[in-house]
């Protein structure tokens, strides 16, 4: 094999990697993203493709799962940041929640706020429905005298339980319950920009350390 | 190496000058791309000489992907003469507005931090 067919074999392999690792994204984009980094390791090795030159380049762009990262990131980013999706912002998070302990935390903090806030919404709205079992109870526990469950009312109330809400459970179900919802979102989104900022540090880190 | 791209910074471990460099990038990409439409390429190397901005070449591909998702620029295929195609970027008009934004807070707060910076600077000589 001659030392340009190496080459080419190199880069052949980095694209296929990047294009498996961008499959989320639609076909058309990763064609694109795929063309233009060819277009990049062509140019850059003066179009000899030599397999030491090739080395470098794609040692300088990082690894294919980094790189695809970093646009998979960018990419739900935009959208979620257009929509406020719970779902892209879950998603969003969720990504960065691997690049970073940072991105791991706040995907957590978000996860419990959306489950609240939704528990909170459910509630509020069974309670018509199961007046005797759904609501915020005080359960009687040995442990803790304050035991406090939001029940949506499926089964029974453990004797001896006290319904502290009654039907404030309503009113305040559903004001707390949004309130809590717009709040997640507000702090997921916030949080998306900001690790935005903070992350290609990390991948550049690798980076430099694979160089030295 | 044929470039100064790649090299590592001289300290990799100092979070704020990376920072820096990072938070200018966007601006620095929109002022290369001012007088006219360039591929990825180009603008990397546009960077590495006309500043101290030695940008890992990775991030700034997908970078280019967002700013053109966010409307800044916009991107078109044009076949070369090195035989194959390249895929140059443009600003748009919102990216022109956003570039004379950015770049003017850019002097004001340069010209801010100047002068805060000026007694260290006697003390430094």
């Amino acid at each position: 094999m001659t030392d340009p067919e190496i080459g080419q074999r190199k880069m052949k392999q980095y694209l296929q990697e990047l294009a498996a690792a961008l499959r989320r994204l639609p076909a058309e984009q990763v064609r694109d993203i795929v063309e233009e980094l060819r277009s990049h390791i062509v140019d850059k090795t003066s179009g000899n493709l030599a397999p030491d030159s090739v080395d470098r380049v794609l040692i300088a762009l990082g690894s294919p799962q980094d790189l695809a990262g970093m646009y998979l990131a960018d990419d739900l980013q935009v959208r979620a940041l257009a929509s406020s999706s719970p779902v892209l912002v879950l998603r969003s998070l969720f990504r960065w929640a691997s690049l970073s302990f940072a991105g791991f935390l706040v995907l957590l903090g978000s996860i419990v706020g959306y489950f609240l806030s939704a528990s909170l919404i459910c509630c509020a709205l069974l309670k018509p429905i199961h007046p005797h079992t759904a609501g915020l109870w005080q359960i009687p526990d040995a442990a803790d005298p304050y035991s406090y469950s939001i029940r949506l009312g499926f089964d029974s109330v453990p004797p001896g339980s006290k319904d502290v809400l009654g039907w404030w459970i309503v009113p305040l179900g559903l004001a707390v319950g949004f309130a809590l919802f717009f709040l997640t979102a507000r702090l997921g989104l916030r949080s998306i920009r900001r690790l935005r900022r903070a992350s290609p540090l990390t991948a550049y880190r690798k980076k430099v350390e694979d160089l030295q | 190496m044929d470039d100064a791209l790649a090299r590592p910074l001289p300290d990799p471990g100092d979070k704020w000058e990376v920072q820096v460099r990072k938070g200018c990038l966007e601006l620095a990409i929109l002022a290369v791309l001012w007088s006219g439409r360039l591929y990825g390429l180009e603008i990397l190397r546009k960077l590495a000489d006309g500043s101290a901005l030695i940008v890992p070449e990775g991030t700034v591909y997908p970078l280019l992907s967002r700013l053109k998702a966010e409307g800044l620029l916009t991107s078109e295929w044009v076949e070369a003469d090195a035989g194959h195609p390249r895929k140059y970027y443009k600003l748009t008009a919102s990216g022109r507005r956003r570039a004379l934004q950015m770049a003017r807070f850019w002097s004001t707060f340069s010209a801010n931090l100047d002068g805060l910076l000026a007694p260290l600077q006697k003390e430094g000589r």
